[in-house]
């Protein structure tokens, strides 16, 4: 699958983030204050998007709007699965009698969305991935919508708009780091693989690949269901963060908040999904912290709501007016001494 | 016979609704090879242009009140001031980057749009009156047809017989087309690329404020999310119609209005809440046996 | 005082430079043939005087106007009109209203539709097959007459200098002396400069006129085209043997 050397000299990448995670989880239990304890969650559940996302997108170079779609699915496993059979006989009294009696831990949940969400970018990715460039970046919308609309209108098994409540939360932050380094390692594992380096010789240079004998549906399709896979577990784990879940918790909003971390960052290289989710993170946080208001003396100075979403996108748009290639410009995190690896293709993302 | 006559002016009047955002999609993909996912934002700004900025669960009509040939115009000019100020300060400085940054940008740009109608007037939908006349219903052939689907279904065609003459016609129309076909070569016959652009913009965007009067008076509501399900349709009505063609968008637009229509009719009770999802699913089908659109349009073909 | 100047012009794309420091000027009334082999960089010369691929050095001046980075909306009013290698017509639009783009940029002008009228009956006269079929879709001309429509299209904005890429290209040598035919012609009939860029220099010997030689992205020899096309320097810098 892949080769050892390749592997060696790449392993700098996965590690160096991975620390970094790491140190973002030390710092919550150093600091232990409930808020930023669900903060840093926040970070995790996002790294895994993202690098879900960068899986797909990244390697491929088309642009999917439709990957929380994949989410979506996820977390209405874990509410299926996981809220007490009680519970989800008023709320979702459609299920089949043997998912009503499931109840099973987090992790088994986080596992089985995975596979849920595999299954379904398996059956859509089969038709979409036979398009390219703009009109699958169109049809990844449509797939978002048509979830959507199918999550937020079937009463019986989703309980339609309204939230499913009950979903047992987890409040630790281990098992989110856990997965969010999951999610790094198999993306650089999956960026390393014949399949990976196939798909990403496909983006830079389409016509050569064809030539050169790589099925680029086919290719483009393994990146969709790993991808689709991670985007299902972190579905699952968004749902146990908060409890609860809605259809629209899986839509726009998120869509495009997940986009502009991997944009800012970068969609070439995987440490820009990762560093693109801290740096944007960041800037959330603050002007969440803005939104709330700040006391300066007796007066409370607060930035009116929706000043987030705009300052968010307004430095995507930004980045991408002046470093269309976000800020790791393609470039992954190594150790300093060993060359830059991998991608090294032309900028940006081609259609 | 009359129902189906109803079922017939449904289709149309939604059809016209998917023709219109379609066409204004369109016209900027053409010039520009710009997917403008703002368009759906621009629409619903239209529709809060007729309040007066107030986070208060009343709104507060400014312009709704003037007398509709005063109110008309002055909602037209909104939208195509807005789509105009869109290019002049986001989407010029992308003119050389590829179809996907620019995508992605007119993403960015449609949120920041959102946000903004968001923090002026908040999330809640608010319920406005506006031409409020329109929605007596009118008898024809024994089908109680309301007078806004007649008057939608007029305007549309008034639009699209319209352009269609500004297009053929005029001397802006001619470069307009010129351009669409091959920018590159236009400019060299000496025809203004930033004129050409800003006026599909302007059209654009007079476009959007024209869906923005019917959907207004249609719900009478307004609301900031108001523009997103029409143009996710009019983006599928667009590709569907081969992008780039304006012609191929208008008459996608009003088959997907056709498709949703009877579905809506033939679809058992229980499956109607997911009309949408069956159309989504229906669009896919069509772009796995037509990638290149129903119509497809000279020369905008992609390459893999 | 020459129409066209051109001081040490280069052209890249990224890394890869397709023209090297390009000096010459091209005198008013002058046919000049820029010819050599596949990627001599003829074509990435004449879209920088165009202004497509702006120039990353050096200075192009035309008709008393420094054009260097200049819009090709710009240039093409100062009476540079362009007719591009493929023959890009503008598929969708009818056989008249090609012809009629590019004379929309004297609108300011007075008396603008009057004298595009007259134009139009040129153009007419010199191609007749293009009156025939004026109100066909361009798309679906033969290539012969679409090589004529291009050409016509760019008389129609009543350029002082044209620039034709690679007329021959693609079409059947009976067709190919039609067009050359007429583009002799019309030279006779206004003032007109031509610069025309072949692969070959078989044309070039039989029309006459000055002659450039590229390869490498530099001009490697100008002289009479009929003097330069027998001479063996010619043959040697065109298949680059005898280079130091």
């Amino acid at each position: 699958m892949m080769s050892p050397s390749v592997a060696r000299r790449t392993i700098a990448t996965p590690v160096l983030l991975g620390l970094l995670l790491i140190a973002f989880a030390l710092v919550a239990v150093a600091v232990g204050s409930k808020p930023f304890n669900q903060t840093v969650i926040d970070i995790f559940l996002k790294v895994i998007f993202v690098v879900g996302l960068w899986v797909f997108v990244g390697n491929s170079g088309v642009i999917s709007f439709g990957h929380i779609a994949f989410a979506c699915l996820g977390g209405y496993v874990a509410a299926w699965t996981t809220i007490k059979p009680m519970m989800k006989g008023m709320s979702m009294p459609g299920l089949p009698d043997w998912l009503m009696q499931t109840e099973i831990p987090y992790w088994g949940s986080a596992m089985v969305a995975a596979g849920w969400a595999a299954l379904w970018a398996l059956i859509f990715g089969s038709v979409l991935m036979r398009l390219s460039g703009i009109a699958a970046s169109i049809a990844t919308f449509a797939m978002l919508a048509m979830v959507n609309s199918i999550y937020s209108n079937w009463e019986s098994v989703t309980a339609a708009t309204s939230s499913v409540v009950g979903i047992p939360i987890v409040r630790s932050i281990w098992p989110y780091l856990v997965a969010a380094l999951i999610s790094v390692f198999a993306a650089w594992a999956y960026g390393i693989s014949r399949h990976g380096l196939a798909l990403r010789a496909a983006r830079d240079e389409p016509t050569a690949a064809a030539a050169s004998g790589i099925d680029i549906p086919r290719a483009r399709l393994i990146a969709f269901v790993i991808s689709g896979a991670i985007m299902g577990m972190g579905g699952a784990l968004y749902s146990h963060s908060i409890g609860i879940v809605t259809p629209d918790t899986f839509y726009l909003g998120l869509t495009f908040i997940t986009l502009s971390m991997l944009v800012v960052g970068g969609m070439g290289s995987l440490s820009g999904a990762v560093l693109g989710v801290l740096i944007l993170s960041t800037l959330i946080q603050t002007l969440r912290r803005l939104e709330a208001g700040v006391q300066v003396g007796e007066i409370t100075l607060a930035l009116p709501g929706g000043v987030q979403e705009i300052a968010l996108g307004a430095v995507m748009i930004l980045i991408l007016m002046f470093r269309p290639a976000g800020i790791m410009g393609n470039k992954d995190l190594s150790l300093p001494q060993r060359a830059a690896l991998e991608t090294r293709g032309p900028t940006g993302p081609r259609t | 016979m009359g129902s189906l006559l109803q079922v017939l002016f449904d289709a149309l009047s939604l059809g016209s609704l998917y023709a219109l955002g379609a066409l204004g999609i369109a016209l900027i993909f053409g010039v520009m090879r710009l997917v403008n996912f703002a368009h759906g934002d621009v629409i619903a700004a239209c529709v809060f242009a007729l309040l007066w900025p107030s986070v208060d669960a009343v709104a507060i009509i400014f312009a709704g009140n003037l007398p509709w040939y005063l109110l008309v115009p002055f909602v037209l000019a909104i939208g195509a001031a807005l789509s105009v100020a869109c290019e002049a300060l986001v989407f010029r400085r992308f003119r050389r980057a590829n179809p996907a940054t620019m995508m992605i940008a007119s993403f960015a740009l449609g949120f920041v749009i959102r946000y903004f109608l968001l923090m002026l007037f908040s999330s809640r939908p608010k319920s406005i009156s506006l031409l409020p006349a329109l929605s007596q219903p009118v008898e024809i052939l024994g089908a109680r047809i309301p007078l806004l689907q007649l008057i939608t279904i007029a305007v549309t065609m008034a639009v699209l017989f319209g352009l269609t003459a500004f297009l053929r016609r005029t001397r802006f129309g001619l470069e307009m087309r010129a351009a669409a076909e091959n920018f590159t070569m236009a400019r060299m016959l000496g025809v203004r690329a930033n004129r050409v652009i800003m006026g599909a913009f302007a059209l654009s965007g007079a476009l959007a404020a024209a869906i923005a009067l019917i959907l207004g008076s249609q719900t009478g509501t307004a609301n900031i999310m108001m523009g997103a399900s029409v143009m996710l349709m009019a983006f599928i009505a667009t590709v569907i119609g081969g992008m780039g063609s304006l012609a191929g968008a208008v008459l996608a637009g009003f088959l997907l209005g056709a498709v949703a229509t009877v579905m809506q009719v033939i679809l058992p009770p229980d499956a109607r809440a997911f009309r949408d999802a069956f159309v989504y699913g229906a669009v896919i089908l069509v772009l796995i046996f037509r990638p290149q659109g129903l119509l497809s349009a000279r020369g905008t073909r992609e390459r893999v | 005082m020459s129409l066209l100047a051109l001081s040490n012009v280069s052209v890249r794309y990224g890394r890869l430079v397709a023209v090297r420091g390009i000096t010459f000027s091209l005198g008013e009334g002058e046919i000049l043939f820029i010819t050599g082999p596949n990627g001599a960089g003829k074509s990435s010369l004449l879209r920088a005087i165009a202004g497509v691929t702006p120039p990353s050095g050096g200075r192009i001046d035309f008709a008393d106007h420094d054009i260097t980075g200049r819009a090709p909306e710009d240039i093409a009013r100062f009476g540079l009109a362009m007719v591009p290698e493929g023959r890009d017509v503008f598929g969708g639009l009818t056989v008249e209203e090609n012809l009629m783009v590019g004379t929309g940029m004297h609108s300011a002008t007075r008396g603008w539709k009057a004298r595009a009228a007259t134009e139009l009956e040129a153009v007419y006269a010199t191609f007749p097959v293009l009156k025939d079929r004026r109100h066909a879709q361009a798309g679906l001309l033969s290539g012969g007459q679409q090589q004529m429509l291009v050409i016509g299209r760019a008389l129609m904005t009543n350029p002082r200098l044209v620039a034709i890429d690679e007329p021959s290209l693609g079409l059947a040598p009976n067709i190919t002396d039609q067009v050359y035919e007429r583009l002799i012609a019309l030279l006779a009939m206004r003032k007109l400069t031509l610069l025309i860029v072949e692969q070959s220099s078989t044309r070039a010997m039989m029309v006459g006129g000055r002659m450039m030689l590229m390869r490498g992205g530099e001009i490697l020899l100008d002289g009479d085209a009929r003097a330069l096309g027998q001479s063996e320097a010619m043959q040697a810098a065109y298949f680059g043997y005898g280079e130091p």
